[in-house]
């Protein structure tokens, strides 16, 4: 669900602004880091969790205002070098503030402890993050389908042109859906912290994953996104549990062995 | 001969007598590596954010037999190329049927997947400390543990690539690329097979980064993992477009760049990734188009207020 998430905002990025963000990761790392210091901050883990993601929302509203905007009209080579860049500076500049040895986080009381089920011990915390994980694709999803925003971005991934000509500011809709996909890379940051802890390069781990996610869901396909996600998440579970050590690699080649079937990804119509 | 040429003969004579033997030697490594980014990247047009993968397996493989049977190096070189070719024609093979940020996106996780099995099979690449206890056996009785010896045969093996690869751009086969780069659907209606060009481009790219990774094995003696890391991958992208893509010379002098600024600001600050992204921030948005480009700015610059001067006189 976390993988859909961060597929999500990922595809969002770059269907709307067809750039390729290589900060997704570090952006996903910024999220988790901000829980952390929001919670020493404001000491409750619930306003935390609602601040973390809406500061990362802000770099990325800084970030593609300052950086993203003059590069529209560049190709696609100086704007990767520029978010290749954003990302070796946003993951060092966690190690300058937070260290360079990782963290570990606890989830709230409230959700410590795990249900026992019989025949397995299920965390509580991972539960919650499934349940939230899911609301948010869901709202993500109502809001791009249901509302009238989501119809202008939706139409920004199928025509910028056709947009920008029915009087619709483009330049506000990118910065909108730069920070949209920034929110969720970092609310999926600040959920895994107290599973997974903190540490400086679990942004580009996630990076790649993300990736993989947009290319199998199809370029700027939302709902592939989101499908795609699932399927990895799932085939990840499954392939740990026998051999731990490739469930990474694994869904590399997943994708690739798709890819050779189906090269324009599972949902892709482009 | 050019006198581009002679200006790289003259810097190879020139560069030891500079700088460290062994950062001399790095520069021209990466040259390498650049050249065959720069076939893609300038040449063909395609974007390849993965180029790490090709110049990473070759080290590991030449590596190995380097580290356990002390390879004849030019066996060890040849191993290299080949694994670089190789494994370009797999990621190109699933790559080249796609194009823009589809493209970037599959070399870029390609990239990934080869780092991480080279992350997680440990019994043979070391995993994240590295596979060390590379040699440099001597060959023809020239010790090449001499790091003099070793500059000399690696500047020798840059300008041999330098001058095989103005023989493929100005080979039909180069012209062919520039074609499919300035207009593929055109190339391709006039016959030619667009994706089986691009995946040629992608082998002959791959191989001269896997001559590099060979290269850069035995210079350190290491084999890093981040040697097929993604950010690898972005460092030879960076030096190829700040040397200016568009030009044939513009890897040199864009491994020249990238190699000093990355020494010199190693020495600054343990974070040093920190300024090299800030680097990379400040290229992108402000000198886009490279040196080549700034130098020729500049000089047109120089030339116009040549000529007001003459017209004021």
């Amino acid at each position: 669900m976390l993988y859909a998430l961060m597929g999500l905002g990922l595809s969002l990025i770059t269907g709307v602004l067809n750039i390729p963000n290589f900060a997704h990761g570090a952006l996903f790392a910024v999220g988790a880091y901000f829980l952390f210091s929001a919670i020493h901050a404001v000491g409750n883990f619930w306003l935390a969790l609602v601040l973390a993601p809406v500061g990362v929302a802000l770099l990325g509203l800084a970030i593609e205002y300052a950086g993203i905007r003059p590069l529209y009209a560049a190709g696609h080579d100086y704007q990767l070098l520029f978010t290749f860049g954003l990302s070796l500076i946003l993951s060092e500049g966690i190690i300058v503030v937070w260290g360079p040895i990782g963290f570990s986080q606890l989830p709230p009381p409230l959700l410590r402890g795990g249900f026992d089920l019989g025949f397995i011990f299920y965390p509580k915390y991972r539960l919650f993050v499934m349940v939230m994980a899911g609301l948010l694709v869901l709202a993500t999803w109502l809001f791009l389908e249901k509302t009238r925003y989501g119809a202008i971005m939706r139409a920004g991934i199928e025509s910028k042109e056709m947009v920008s000509l029915l009087g619709i500011d483009v330049h506000r809709l990118f910065t909108a859906a730069f920070a949209l996909g920034a929110y969720l890379a970092g609310i999926a940051g600040a959920l895994t912290a107290p599973i997974r802890g903190l540490s400086p390069s679990m942004g580009v781990d996630m990076l790649g994953i993300a990736f993989v996610v947009v290319a199998l869901g199809g370029l700027g396909n939302l709902l592939g996104a989101i499908a795609a996600g699932l399927i990895i998440g799932v085939a990840q579970a499954v392939v740990a549990l026998y051999w731990t050590e490739a469930s990474v690699a694994v869904i590399f080649a997943i994708m690739a062995a798709i890819l050779l079937v189906r090269p324009q990804g599972l949902f892709g119509i482009r | 001969m050019s006198r581009a040429w002679l200006a790289v003969l003259a810097a190879a004579v020139l560069l030891p007598m500079a700088v460290r033997h062994a950062l001399a030697t790095e520069i021209w490594i990466f040259a390498i590596f650049g050249l065959g980014l720069n076939l893609l990247l300038g040449y063909t047009g395609l974007l390849s954010f993965g180029q790490s993968t090709f110049f990473g397996a070759a080290a590991y493989v030449a590596g190995y037999l380097l580290k356990h049977y002390e390879t004849n190096v030019f066996a060890a070189l040849g191993v290299g190329i080949v694994v670089g070719a190789v494994s370009a024609a797999l990621v190109g093979y699933l790559c080249v049927r796609r194009s823009g940020l589809y493209f970037i996106m599959l070399t870029f996780a390609l990239n990934q997947m080869f780092y991480f099995i080279a992350y997680q099979w440990t019994t043979v690449t070391g995993g994240e400390d590295g596979m060390p206890g590379i040699g440099r056996p001597a060959l023809l009785g020239v010790d090449f543990r001499n790091p003099l010896a070793y500059y000399v045969f690696v500047a020798a093996l840059f300008l041999l690539s330098l001058w095989i690869m103005q023989r493929i751009v100005e080979s039909p086969l180069g012209k062919i690329l520039q074609a499919i780069r300035e207009n593929d659907v055109r190339a391709e209606a006039v016959g030619y097979d667009v994706p089986r060009f691009k995946l040629l481009a992608f082998v002959i790219g791959g191989a001269f980064s896997g001559l590099a990774g060979v290269l850069y094995s035995m210079l350190f003696g290491i084999v890093p993992l981040e040697a097929i890391g993604f950010v690898f991958s972005g460092n030879v992208l960076f030096a190829t477009l700040i040397g200016g893509s568009g030009s044939f010379y513009g890897p040199i002098i864009g491994s020249f760049v990238f190699i000093w600024l990355s020494e010199s600001v190693s020495v600054v600050w343990e974070r040093w990734p920190l300024l090299l992204g800030v680097a990379f921030v400040i290229v992108v948005l402000f000198f886009r188009g490279g040196c080549v480009e700034a130098w020729a700015r500049f000089w047109s610059w120089r030339e116009r207020r040549r000529a007001l001067a003459g017209i004021a006189q």
